[in-house]
C-alpha cells in the first residue's frame, strides 16, 4: 500500500543467467539500507490506521527501507504467505493470527524470533500476559510476538438505543444477561429502526456461534486434540438461537461482511455483532456509536476472539541487518500500539494497556475487561482465523440464518466436515 | 485450448452481405435490436465508470443514482496514490511483452525446424509437441510451483514468463502455415547463399506476417490477462501483474466501491484502448488464426 | 485439440517432408543436425516447463509431499484412494460439469446472433463489433470486480433496479441456487466475444456469389438465413462447441474471484479444489493426484471431441 520500490534482488536473481538481466531498475544492492518488508491482512479501517502508523515509523527511521503490503484477509493472505515462505523470498515480517501459529508449520515456514535483538530494542517476556506469551512458543522457541487481542463485541448506535430506552444514565448500554433479556433488547431495537435489530455476517457466522457455544461451556476437541467431542445439545441451542434471530427479523437472513458494515452505518440496524476492528470505519462515518462487551447470553462470559502477532516468515538466507531492523520494527510497533488500539484492538503490550493514552480512548477502552475471557479457536492445523474449520462452519451455518437448512442439518454437515478434516493426515 | 481456423480459401465478403433495398422494416428492426444488445453489453462498463466518478457515500445510496450528482476523480487519485497499481502496470507490460516476443521467437524457429529440416528424432519430438497440446496448463500449477521453488524463480519475472512461452499449439499453427508456403522463394534465397536462419528472417517471417500478427495479438492479450499462473507464482505484491494485484483490492479497500471501480476501470483501460485502435487487426486475426488462449 | 488443417495443404504430407527425406550418413554435421538447433530453444523450454512438471506431478501423487516441507514419505496409492473417497473432489467436478453445461449453449447461440447482427460495414458495424467483443479483452479480475458490484445486495445495479421496480431483491452470489447462474451470466458477458469473432469470420467468408445466386432465385432474407447462412455455419459451430467445452471445463478465475467457490461450496470448481488442497492446505501430493485425475478427464474429452470433429469433417466432404 505504501509506495513500492522495485525489488532489485529478485529481479537480478530472477534472470536465471538468461540474456544477462533486464536492466530494469538500474543500480545494484551494495551498501543499501536495511530492508524491512511487511505483509499484513488489514483492510478497511485497520488498514488505513496501519498506514498512518507506518508513515510515522518511516519518518522516524530514515535508515530503514520499509515497504508494507496489504493482502486480502483470510485464505488469500495465508496462502500467499505460506507460498512465499516455501518459495524462499518471503518478506522480513508479517502479521499472523495467533490461532494459526501451530497450523502454519512454524519450524519450517517461520524463522525464530531473535529474542536477544528484541530485548535490545526494549521488549521482553515481562511485557505480556503470561498466557499470551506461552501461546507464542512452539517447543520452547518463540515464533511470534503478540500485538493485540480482538474479541467479538457489541456495537451500538447511541441514538437508536436511546430511543429504544436501552441506555443507562451514563449513556452506556445497560448490560443484559440471559436469552430472554437479550431477545427483549433486540426486539426494542428492531421496533425503533423498523428494519433490523443487529447486523451480523450471516455468510460466515463462526464468531457468533463460537461465542454462544463458548458461553454454554461447550467443548470441541478432547485434550489430545484428535477427537471431536462437540456437545450436540449445546451446539444446537446456539444454532437455534441464531436461526430464531433471522426468522424473527432481528437480523438479516443473508448478509455478507460489507453489508454488515453498511447496515450498521446507514441505521438499518441499531446494533452490530462483530469483531472490534470497525471502530475507525464508524468514526469516519461520523455516526453516534459506542461499544460494549458482547452480552452474556448464556452461563459464562466467553467471547470468540484471536490475537494478531508478528512473525518472521522463513527466508532462504536472512540478512542480519534486515533482521535487526525487523526487531526494531516489531518493538516500535508494540510501543506505539496505543495508536493501533485506537482501531479497536486491545493491546497485548501491557505498558500500553496501563497507559493513560489507551484508557482515554472511547469507546476502545470500554471492553478491555474481556481480554482474559477471549476464546481462541480450537487447536488444530486446519483451525484458526480464516482457516478451513471456520470456512466449513460458515458454509454449514449460513443456511440456518437464511432458513435453508435446519440447525440439525447444519450441525450434521459441520460435524461431518470437521471429522473429515480430522481424518486428513496433517501436512504440518 | 486452442483453435485455428486457417486462411480462408474463399474470398472474404467485404461488403458484409448481399445488396438489398436500403430501408425495410425488418432491417430497421434488426439494427435496433443490434444496438440494444450492444448497449446491454456496454452497461456493465458504463456502470463501473459511473460508480468510479461518484463520491464514496453516494455509491451505497438507495435508490441508486444514475449519474454522479457531483462527479469527482477523487477515487482515481486515491487509487493512483497508493502506487501499487502503477507498479502492476509495469509488471504486466514487462510480462506481456516478454511472453509475446519470446513466444514468437521460439515458436517461429521451432515451426521452421519441424516444417523444413530433418534431423534424427524429429518425428518423436513432433509427436511430443502434439501430445503437449493436450496438457492443460491448469493441471500443472502444483508441480510447476514446486519446480519454481527449487529453481528460485518464485516472485521473479522469469518465473511468470517462461511457462507461458511454452505454447505447443502456436508451433503447430505456424508449422502448418509454413508447410503451405511455397519453397520457391526459399530455394532462390538459398541459391543466393543465404543461411537457413537468414531464410527464416527474410523469407518466412515476411511471408507469414498476418498470421504472426494474429498470434502476437492473442499471445499479448492472453499474457496480459492471464490470471492463474501469475497468481500462483507471485506472492510478493510488488511482483504481481494487474489481474493478480487487483484481486487483492476488494479485500483491502473495504467498502470503498468508487475506489474499487476506479481500479477496475484503470485495470481494463489499456487493452480496451489497444482494442479500439487495432480492432481491424484483432477481428481479422481471429479470422486468420482463430486462436483461443 | 480441435484443429482445422490449412486449406492449402490438406493431404497431410507437407512437401517439405517429401523433399527432405532423412539424409544419408555421408551428410555433413550441420546438414544432419542443423534442424535440431531451430527446435532446441522451444524444446528446452518445453522440457523444463511442460514435460518435467507433467511427470513430477505424477511422481508427487505417490508421496505425502507438503508445501510446508516438513516430511516426504512414499504413500503408494493412498492419495489416489483418498481422492476417490473424497466427496469434495466429486462435488467440485460436478460443479465444473454443471458450469460447462450451463455456459456452453448461450456462449454459442448468443455469439451466432451477434455475428449475424454485426456483419455490416460502416460506423454502426464498427460500434457493434467493439461492444460485443470489448469485454473479452478485460482481465478476469476487472470483470469480476465489476460484476460483484453489479450483483451487490441493496445498492448494486441489478438489485437497485429490481427494488426500484417493486420486485424482491435477489441475493445472487450468496444463494446456493443462484450463484452458479450469476457466474454463468458474467462468463457469457465476458467471453462470448471470442466465439462471436469466429462466427463473424466464417460469415464474412461466405462468397457474395452464393447470396447473389439466391437473390436471382427470388429468395427472401429469412430464406437466405435458414437455407444458406446457417447451414454454411454448421462446421464453424462444431468447432466453437468443441473449443468452448474444453475452455469451460477449465473454469477457475471467475468463480474463485466472485464466490470463492461458495456459498457452501456450491460453485467450487475442481481447479479451485486443487489449488486449495495444494496451497491453502499444503497437501502437494494429494493435489497432484487430483490434478492427474482431472487431466485424464480433459484428455478423454479432448480426444473424443477430436475424433467426433474429424469424423464430422470427413462426412462433410
Amino acid at each position: 500500500m505504501t509506495s513500492i520500490k522495485p525489488s532489485r534482488r529478485s529481479l537480478l536473481a530472477g534472470t536465471l543467467g538468461l540474456a544477462g538481466g533486464l536492466a530494469l531498475s538500474g543500480c545494484g544492492s551494495l551498501g543499501r539500507d536495511a530492508r524491512v518488508r511487511e505483509w499484513n491482512l488489514f483492510g478497511g479501517g485497520d488498514g488505513a490506521r496501519l498506514l498512518q502508523i507506518h508513515d510515522k515509523f518511516v519518518a522516524e527511521h530514515k535508515d530503514i527501507a520499509f515497504e508494507a503490503h496489504t493482502l486480502a484477509w483470510g485464505p488469500p493472505f495465508y496462502t500467499k504467505l505460506a507460498m512465499s515462505a516455501a518459495g524462499g523470498r518471503a518478506p522480513e515480517v508479517a502479521t499472523l493470527h495467533l490461532s494459526r501459529l501451530k497450523g502454519f508449520s512454524p519450524t519450517t515456514m517461520l524463522d525464530p524470533i531473535p529474542v536477544d535483538l528484541l530485548a535490545k530494542a526494549g521488549i521482553t517476556e515481562q511485557d505480556f500476559l503470561p498466557e499470551t506469551w506461552k501461546r507464542c512458543l512452539v517447543d520452547g522457541t518463540l515464533y511470534a510476538v503478540p500485538l493485540d487481542q480482538h474479541p467479538f463485541v457489541l456495537y451500538y448506535n447511541l441514538e437508536i438505543c436511546k430511543k429504544a430506552g436501552l441506555l443507562g444514565p451514563d449513556n452506556r448500554i445497560k448490560p443484559v444477561k440471559g436469552v430472554d433479556a437479550f431477545l427483549e433488547m433486540l426486539q426494542a431495537v428492531k421496533e425503533t429502526t423498523g428494519k433490523f435489530a443487529a447486523s451480523v455476517e450471516t455468510t460466515n457466522p463462526w464468531r457468533l456461534w463460537w461465542t454462544l457455544y463458548g458461553q454454554l461451556e461447550g467443548e470441541f476437541f478432547d485434550e489430545t486434540g484428535t477427537r471431536l467431542v462437540l456437545d450436540d445439545a449445546k451446539a444446537l441451542e446456539a444454532l437455534q438461537l441464531m436461526g430464531k434471530l433471522a426468522a424473527d427479523g432481528l437480523t438479516p437472513k443473508s448478509s455478507d461482511y460489507p453489508s454488515l458494515v453498511a447496515q450498521f452505518t446507514n441505521g438499518d440496524a441499531g446494533l452490530s455483532f462483530n469483531g472490534e476492528w470497525e471502530v475507525t470505519t464508524y468514526q469516519t462515518a461520523k455516526m453516534p456509536f459506542s461499544m460494549a462487551p458482547f452480552p452474556v447470553v448464556y452461563e459464562v462470559p466467553k467471547y470468540a476472539g484471536d490475537a494478531h502477532t508478528f512473525v518472521m516468515p522463513h527466508q532462504a538466507s536472512r540478512n542480519s541487518d534486515d533482521t535487526a531492523a525487523t526487531a526494531e520494527y516489531i518493538a516500535w510497533m508494540l510501543k506505539h500500539s496505543a495508536e493501533w488500539a485506537a482501531g479497536g484492538h486491545i493491546p497485548a503490550y501491557q505498558p500500553v494497556v496501563a497507559s493513560q493514552e489507551y484508557l482515554n480512548l472511547k469507546p476502545q477502552a470500554e471492553y478491555r475487561s474481556v481480554a482474559p475471557d477471549v476464546l481462541f479457536d480450537p487447536d488444530a492445523w486446519f483451525s484458526g482465523s480464516g482457516a478451513q474449520l471456520q470456512n466449513e462452519a460458515g458454509a454449514a451455518f449460513a443456511g440456518v440464518f437464511s432458513g435453508r437448512t435446519t440447525p440439525r442439518q447444519a450441525l450434521d454437515q459441520f460435524k461431518a466436515a470437521t471429522q473429515k478434516l480430522l481424518d486428513t493426515p496433517s501436512p504440518v | 485450448m486452442t483453435t485455428l481456423a486457417l486462411p480462408r480459401a474463399t474470398k472474404p465478403n467485404k461488403a458484409g452481405g448481399p445488396v438489398e433495398p436500403r430501408f425495410t422494416y425488418p432491417k430497421v428492426a434488426i439494427a435496433v435490436g443490434a444496438v440494444l444488445l450492444a448497449i446491454l453489453w456496454l452497461v456493465p462498463l458504463l456502470w463501473a465508470i459511473d460508480t468510479s466518478l461518484k463520491p464514496e457515500p453516494e455509491t451505497t445510496r438507495t435508490p441508486i443514482t444514475w449519474l454522479p450528482t457531483a462527479p469527482s476523480a477523487e477515487a482515481y487519485r486515491l487509487v493512483l496514490d497508493q502506487g501499487s497499481i502503477l507498479r502492476w502496470f509495469l509488471n504486466s507490460t514487462i510480462v506481456a511483452v516478454l511472453v509475446t516476443a519470446l513466444t514468437l521467437l521460439v515458436s517461429v524457429l521451432a515451426a521452421y525446424g519441424f516444417s523444413r529440416t530433418t534431423f534424427p528424432g524429429r518425428r518423436v519430438l513432433f509427436g511430443l509437441l502434439i501430445a503437449g497440446i493436450l496438457v492443460p496448463p491448469q493441471v500443472l500449477i502444483v508441480p510447476l510451483f514446486q519446480e519454481m521453488t527449487s529453481l528460485g524463480l518464485v516472485d521473479t519475472y522469469w518465473g511468470v514468463v517462461l511457462p507461458q512461452v511454452v505454447a505447443p499449439v502456436m508451433v503447430f499453427v505456424l508449422k502448418k502455415f509454413f508447410d503451405g508456403v511455397s519453397r520457391d522463394y526459399e530455394d532462390a534465397a538459398r541459391v543466393d547463399g543465404a543461411t537457413r536462419l537468414r531464410i527464416v528472417w527474410s523469407v518466412m517471417v515476411p511471408m507469414s506476417r498476418p498470421i504472426l500478427v494474429a498470434v502476437g495479438i492473442f499471445t499479448f492479450i492472453g499474457a496480459w490477462n492471464n490470471f492463474l499462473w501469475p497468481f500462483i507464482v507471485t506472492t510478493d505484491p510488488s511482483m504481481m501483474t494487474i489481474p493478480v494485484g487487483l484481486a487483492n483490492v476488494q479485500g483491502s479497500y473495504g467498502l470503498r466501491y468508487a475506489q474499487i471501480m476506479a481500479s477496475a476501470v484503470l485495470g481494463g483501460l489499456p487493452l480496451l484502448v489497444v482494442y479500439a485502435l487495432f480492432q481491424r487487426h484483432v477481428v481479422r486475426g481471429v479470422g486468420d488464426a482463430g486462436i483461443k488462449g | 485439440m480441435a484443429v482445422q488443417t490449412p486449406t492449402r495443404d490438406q493431404t497431410g504430407t507437407p512437401d517439405a517432408e517429401r523433399r527432405a527425406r532423412p539424409p544419408g550418413n555421408g551428410k555433413p554435421f550441420t546438414e544432419k543436425w542443423g534442424g535440431l538447433f531451430f527446435v532446441a530453444p522451444f524444446g528446452v523450454l518445453f522440457a523444463f516447463f511442460l514435460l518435467w512438471p507433467t511427470f513430477s506431478g505424477l511422481w508427487n501423487s505417490f508421496f505425502n509431499t507438503s508445501l510446508a516441507g516438513v516430511k516426504q514419505e512414499f504413500l503408494g496409492l493412498q492419495n489416489w484412494r483418498d481422492m476417490f473417497g473424497d466427496p469434495a473432489v466429486w462435488d467440485s467436478l460436478k460443479n465444473t460439469l454443471v458450469f460447462t453445461a450451463m455456459s456452453t449453449p448461450p456462449l454459442v447461440i448468443i455469439a451466432l446472433v451477434m455475428a449475424l447482427l454485426a456483419n455490416r460495414k460502416g460506423l454502426l458495424g464498427w460500434l457493434l463489433r467493439f461492444s460485443y467483443f470489448a469485454p473479452f479483452v478485460l482481465p478476469a479480475t476487472v470483470v469480476t470486480l465489476i460484476w460483484v458490484w453489479i450483483y451487490q445486495p441493496g445498492f448494486g445495479l441489478v438489485n437497485g433496479l429490481l427494488t426500484a421496480g417493486g420486485f424482491a431483491e435477489i441475493d445472487w452470489l450468496n444463494d446456493e441456487n443462484r450463484a452458479m447462474l450469476a457466474v454463468v451470466i458474467t462468463t457469457v458477458w465476458w467471453t462470448v466475444g471470442f466465439n462471436f469473432l469466429l462466427y463473424l469470420a466464417a460469415l464474412q467468408g461466405i462468397p457474395d456469389q452464393v447470396y447473389e445466386a439466391a437473390a436471382i432465385d427470388g429468395a427472401n432474407g429469412r430464406q437466405k438465413l435458414f437455407r444458406i447462412t446457417l447451414p454454411l455455419m454448421s462446421r464453424t459451430t462444431g468447432l466453437i462447441v468443441v473449443l468452448q467445452l474444453v475452455a469451460s471445463l477449465k473454469i477457475f478465475d471467475q468463480i474463485y474471484l466472485m464466490t470463492d467457490g461458495g456459498p457452501n461450496y456450491a460453485t467450487r470448481p475442481i481447479i479451485q479444489y486443487i489449488y486449495e488442497s495444494g496451497f491453502t492446505s499444503y497437501r502437494i501430493g494429494y493435489a497432484s493426484a487430483i490434478s492427474y485425475m482431472f487431466f485424464v478427464v480433459i484428455v478423454i474429452v479432448s480426444v473424443a471431441q477430436f475424433k467426433l470433429f474429424s469424423s464430422r469433417k470427413e462426412a462433410g466432404r
